[in-house]
């Protein structure tokens, strides 16, 4: 059980002379709700445009489900079970919610020119159990009210809410989380948290970076700590929580 | 309520086209019909043009500023494999292609210049993408003008028009007699308006299917639709081959049209007209850039004569000018008023470009 989903070796990342990521070894483990936490610039977004293949490492592998995927298109990563979302949202503000839905959870092929064009009835059949497995999750995260608006009429944080519904309808079994609860109302953030909690509990994979320490530390399973790259820090949240060099990155070395 | 919004908008934009084409009766006592045919003829060519640029901007969000390269890329593959004449000796050829095989393959070669030139796309996004391609398009014509034995260059093409007309019914001539206009230039009228009615048919089943939802997400966020697993280059490659496919069918006609063929008919310029047109109707709509065109080509044809009232003591190259004035203060007043064009939807307002 206790299966290596990704493991990085070795990676490395930099801009200029700055190190961005520097990454012996770090293995997440499938079934796991993990969260990455460090100091702002401490490398935890380049380490997911990394991983899910938005940027390419200047040296090091990474292995999704024991394939290397250094290099990988973002496309191919993702249709390998692996979804993430962004630190800013990034829906698709002229399309509705449901339209926002409907493309994420549509599989390849139905996207196909052919297809649309034929429009065969296979496709009609396909498009509306797509439409109920959306209306399902938007119920459950309560935009289902908001299904025939734009995107980019909805609040912030129901942008947020869309992103979750936008990668649980792709089905992922790996699902990268960048700041779910960054701009989100403190209700909403229980609702989210609790959302991230229960997809876990269904047995997605999920890699969670987060600034909220106090959330992260209530639902995570294990927190890695980044800072200036490195990793310095890997653990259950109580381990952390009274790790020396985690205080020291945070709070600044104590002078003695 | 949107259907009803959208009638609204609809029976605006049908009668501003109907306001306009009774401008050109009430401008020209005598004459009318002609001036009226040639600019239906030109609008529906320019129309059917810029339903194609609407499949690459208005869906996938792609600024392609080389669209006449696409238009002239389907003329002059179908013109060369008809019998025809080019070049300053008017070197005759006299075997080819049946019109409709050789329309096929200028639109295939056509879509195939799309994927070239969508190529650089895969990398390029906004202003970057519009620059390569009003380059590229202006390769390819100083090409088809410097490669004076297969293209005729400067002199152009001539003698294929016989090649269309021979299948030209004849009602049209019957007509022609009757009303006193060219009944070459009615068929391609008529031609012209039988195909962007299949277009229209054809886009309309696409564009709220999987397929368009797609491109309309490509649109929105390439790097959320990367994050889905889906292939965001292939599906902009798809979409400039359509696009570009539909502009080579309209420079086929184009060409018809003209009755000769140069390849200074495919300047930036004409990419231009054809944006104007795009944008007057409304970006992202299927039907839009059909009222646009008959709207913009009234304008473009009329105005001259607007102009000849307001300033009698005008000459010809001053009252041009007054044109292009007129023209640009109208496309100001409607992108004020209604900046979505004349149908398109303010919610899906396009034209704030990434």
């Amino acid at each position: 059980m206790l299966n290596n989903l990704i493991s990085v070796k070795n990676l490395k990342k930099s801009f200029g002379g700055i190190t961005a990521v520097d990454i012996k070894e770090l293995s997440f483990i499938e079934g796991e709700l993990t969260s990455v936490i460090g100091p702002n610039g401490a490398g935890k977004t380049t380490f997911f445009d990394l991983i899910s293949g938005f940027q390419n490492a200047d040296s090091g592998d990474i292995f999704l489900k024991e394939k290397n995927i250094s290099n990988s298109q973002p496309y191919k990563i993702a249709r390998m079970g692996m979804v993430r979302t962004f630190q800013l949202t990034k829906v698709f503000d002229r399309m509705t919610v449901m339209e926002n839905l409907l493309f994420s959870g549509s599989d390849v092929n139905n996207d196909s020119f052919l297809r649309s064009i034929l429009k065969l009835n296979s496709q009609k059949v396909y498009e509306n159990s797509l439409k109920d497995k959306a209306n399902e999750i938007m119920n459950d995260l309560n935009i289902g009210h908001m299904a025939d608006s734009y995107a980019r009429e909805l609040s912030g944080g129901q942008k947020k809410l869309l992103e979750l519904a936008r990668a649980i309808i792709n089905e992922p079994e790996i699902l990268l989380l960048d700041e779910p609860l960054a701009g989100v109302n403190p209700k909403l953030a229980e609702d989210i948290l609790s959302l991230i909690k229960k997809l876990s509990e269904d047995g997605i994979t999920i890699v969670m970076v987060e600034h909220n320490i106090e959330a992260v530390m209530k639902i995570s399973e294990r927190v890695v700590v980044l800072a200036e790259g490195s990793l310095i820090a890997d653990g259950s949240p109580n381990e952390i929580r009274t790790n020396k060099n985690v205080i020291e990155a945070y709070l600044g070395k104590d002078d003695e | 309520m949107i259907t009803k919004r959208f009638s609204l908008q609809f029976i605006f934009a049908l009668s501003i086209s109907i306001f306009s084409i009774y401008l050109v009766f009430f401008l020209n006592p005598d004459g009318a019909i002609r001036i009226l045919l040639n600019l239906v003829t030109f609008a529906g060519i320019y129309g059917l043009s810029a339903i194609g640029l609407n499949v690459h901007f208005g869906w996938t969000g792609l600024l392609n500023f080389g669209h006449a390269s696409f238009m002239g890329v389907g003329a002059y593959v179908t013109l060369l494999l008809m019998p025809h004449a080019a070049g300053r000796e008017g070197v005759v050829v006299t075997t080819g292609l049946p019109f409709f095989v050789a329309l096929i393959i200028g639109i295939l070669a056509a879509a195939l210049f799309g994927l070239l030139l969508g190529l650089p796309a895969i990398r390029l996004r906004g202003d970057y993408l519009a620059i390569v391609t009003i380059a590229a398009a202006e390769i390819f014509r100083l090409l088809v003008r410097d490669l004076e034995s297969i293209t005729g260059g400067v002199y152009g093409i001539i003698n294929y028009t016989e090649n269309f007309q021979k299948y030209r019914p004849s009602f049209i001539d019957e007509l022609s007699d009757n009303l006193g206009f060219s009944a070459s230039q009615g068929w391609v009228c008529l031609a012209a308006w039988i195909s962007i009615f299949f277009t229209v048919l054809f886009l309309k089943r696409l564009s709220k299917s999987p397929w368009g939802r797609a491109l309309r997400a490509v649109r929105e966020d390439e790097d959320a639709v990367r994050a889905m697993g889906k292939n965001a280059v292939w599906l902009k490659l798809q979409s400039f081959m359509l696009g570009a496919g539909i502009a080579g069918l309209s420079g086929v006609l184009l060409a018809f049209n003209y009755g000769s063929l140069e390849s200074t008919v495919f300047i930036p310029l004409l990419t231009f007209y054809v944006w104007a047109i795009m944008i007057l109707g409304g970006v992202g709509t299927i039907t839009g850039p059909i009222f646009g065109s008959i709207i913009f080509w009234v304008i473009i044809s009329e105005t001259d004569r607007l102009a000849y009232l307001l300033f009698e003591n005008a000459n010809g190259q001053q009252l041009a000018g007054v044109r292009f004035l007129l023209v640009g203060v109208l496309i100001m007043f409607l992108m004020i008023f209604r900046p979505s064009g004349l149908l398109g939807k303010k919610e899906e307002l396009l034209l704030d470009v990434k």
